[in-house]
């Protein structure tokens, strides 16, 4: 693995996201990095006060939320109300950019502007996630578990109920599943194809780091130091089934992404490994480096061997495979 | 509400301590000072094992405080701002119910404003009121100016017989040394032993419509550590709902140490006190509670010891 490039914040990197070549990397506090590997030059852009969230890039722009309950778009504030914000997501097309506050999930349009959301919701959002492959649809998750919403409607068109909370979100890129990692160390794959949950238990702990295929057909996640590839394929997908159970770390799984290209696994920890694991049929195969601090957050570039990784001590770095 | 939550926070802020304080707001209360470092976030109760209050936690926190403790830079305290009608369960037991909050934090103590001048209109009509009284590690009896001196004698027998173990200070606009609220330890199971008799005695002086009181046990002798553990566990089991606050000191058969505990709901938290020496082997215990039924406590602890 050779490192590309590199640049230091000023705290823990708690994001990182590819748009095209340039890598935006979200410190907790001050000011969010931007790399541009082939120019070797770095832009800072404002930060969010006492604690950032996360960053997106819409339209070639950076859009970035903070604890500030402000939401910036192009430099340019697009939303602010009182109320932390902890994340923006783009739709996968690119026409709408989602943001959690309080109870609200805030829809805006391709230029910024308010777009048609959802009512106040019944709960506070603690993650949501765009269905890759409806833009008009969403889901939100927190206390009590996940409703899905056409953006517009009034109620939900469909729920997943159970008795706690979950805290993050994925839709799978195919459509089919949406997998939960909750406030216990369990995650829920709900199967829209057949309405059917699954409540996965037994993580040695709190689950912080979960990714798709980006043909959706597998499920990684932490909760351990041992990544557990679910298969997300057949009928019943990974209920019943045998998963791939990957270790080589000697701490927690801290974040992990997959390769929409490659189809290349990236896992990393506390203590600052990263391992990538590349499926051979019933073969895996691992690389391994160490880095200099505990690894925060993990990107793959859409089509490039890169990986973007964010450091605990501040460091945001591109390696290539 | 109106108690002076506020200014306790103003002046916490404002004073030359060399500190480094965030704090939590669930209400929109002005908060004068240094606007940067108040996280604004609406109260989110995380009912865990289908909605068990014992495991309700409060997600805002959960999400908040793990940023928090993600910056290079931590904070030495982090003061959370509840509403007047927010329930103290929750909060607490959120410190000791989510892994990642019981490994890197601790709570301090939950302190609780009273409004001298008019608690009374709504302590007997108000359960939050009761609760906030119950939980409270530190009561500050505030706006003291405006009542009279038997009044207030009286209105703190009362807030002593909800909570038989908070201290409590009488201030005026909401003036206290801060160690008094920043540096009190409430959860910290070696205070656990500084439960005082007389404090106990003055629990039993109940109020007539409290619903929300103190039992304190007091009884020498050598406890058995199966019987007492079964007991605890099954009074926990069936009364954490209505216990807000438990501590306690034992003496074990067969140990030269003290047995120090307390607990919150359904929580418990026990460990070594080191040796009793000299001190007469006193077991002591306090439960600050909804319906707690005296006799039945006391029978059953009575019935632990050897």
């Amino acid at each position: 693995m050779k490192q590309l490039g590199s640049a230091r914040a000023e705290d823990n990197i708690l994001h990182v996201c590819w748009g095209g070549d340039l890598l935006a990397a979200t410190p907790a506090t001050g000011g969010i990095l931007v790399l541009d590997i082939e120019r070797r030059d770095v832009a800072v852009h404002p930060g969010h006060g006492i604690g950032n969230g996360s960053s997106a890039w819409l339209g070639g722009h950076l859009a970035t939320c903070g604890f500030d309950g402000r939401i910036c778009l192009a430099g340019r504030e697009i939303h602010s109300a009182r109320g932390m914000i902890e994340r923006v997501k783009p739709s996968a097309d690119g026409r709408f950019l989602a943001a959690g506050q309080g109870k609200s999930l805030l829809v805006f349009d391709g230029g910024g502007r308010p777009a048609q959301g959802l009512p106040e919701l019944p709960a506070a959002v603690s993650d949501f996630a765009w269905n890759p492959r409806d833009s008009s649809r969403v889901a939100v998750v927190g206390a009590g578990g996940a409703r899905m919403w056409r953006l517009g409607a009034g109620e939900p068109f469909a729920r997943f109920d159970w008795g706690g909370a979950s805290l993050r979100a994925e839709w799978s890129p195919c459509g089919r599943w949406l997998a939960t990692a909750d406030q216990t160390p369990s995650v829920h794959i709900y199967d829209f194809s057949t309405d059917h949950p699954l409540h996965i238990q037994g993580f040695d702990s709190k689950v912080r780091a979960m990714a798709f295929s980006g043909d959706g057909r597998q499920l990684a996640t932490g909760g351990s130091p041992i990544a557990t590839v679910w298969p997300c394929t057949g009928k019943s997908g990974p209920d019943g089934a045998t998963p791939i159970q990957l270790d080589g770390h000697d701490a927690d799984i801290s974040a992990a992404a997959f390769s929409s290209g490659s189809g290349k696994l990236a896992t990393g920890d506390a203590t600052g490994i990263v391992l990538i694991f590349t499926f051979q049929g019933a073969r895996v195969l691992r690389k391994r480096a160490r880095l200099d601090s505990g690894i925060s957050a993990l990107a793959w570039h859409e089509s490039k061997p890169w990986l973007g990784v964010g450091l605990e001590d501040g460091t945001a770095t591109v390696l290539e495979l | 509400m109106g108690a002076g939550k506020t200014t306790l926070l103003n002046r916490i802020l404002t004073e030359e301590h060399g500190l480094r304080i965030a704090v939590i707001e669930n209400e929109f209360g002005e908060v004068g000072v240094d606007q940067e470092l108040v996280i604004h976030a609406d109260e989110e109760i995380f009912e865990m094992n289908n909605g068990c209050i014992c495991c309700s936690v409060r997600g805002d926190l959960i999400r908040i405080l793990g940023n928090l403790m993600k910056r290079r830079e931590k904070f030495d305290h982090i003061l959370i701002e509840t509403t007047g009608l927010a329930d103290p369960g929750p909060v607490v037991q959120t410190f000791f119910a989510d892994e990642e909050m019981r490994e890197k934090l601790f709570v301090n103590a939950v302190v609780t404003l009273v409004d001298a001048k008019h608690i009374l209109l709504h302590l007997d009509g108000s359960d939050q009121a009761r609760e906030q009284i119950a939980f409270a590690d530190v009561v500050l009896l505030n706006k003291c100016d405006l009542a009279g001196a038997e009044a207030l004698a009286s209105l703190e027998a009362r807030i002593r017989s909800i909570n038989a173990l908070a201290k409590i200070h009488r201030t005026t606009n909401a003036g206290i040394e801060i160690p008094k609220v920043l540096d009190v330890g409430g959860f910290n199971l070696g205070h656990a032993m500084e439960v005082d008799p007389h404090f106990l005695e003055a629990g039993h002086r109940h109020h007539h419509s409290d619903n929300v009181t103190s039992v304190g046990i007091e009884a020498d002798g050598d406890c058995d550590t199966k019987m007492l553990d079964e007991w605890l566990s099954t009074t926990v089991r069936e009364q954490g709902a209505d216990i807000f606050r438990m501590k306690g000191v034992f003496a074990l058969k067969g140990s030269p140490d003290r047995m120090i505990f307390q607990g919150v709901h359904m929580i418990m938290d026990a460990a070594n006190g080191g040796p009793w020496g000299d001190r007469p082997r006193r077991n002591r215990l306090v439960f600050i509670g909804r319906h707690l039924d005296r006799e039945a406590l006391i029978a059953g602890f009575r019935s632990c010891l050897a």
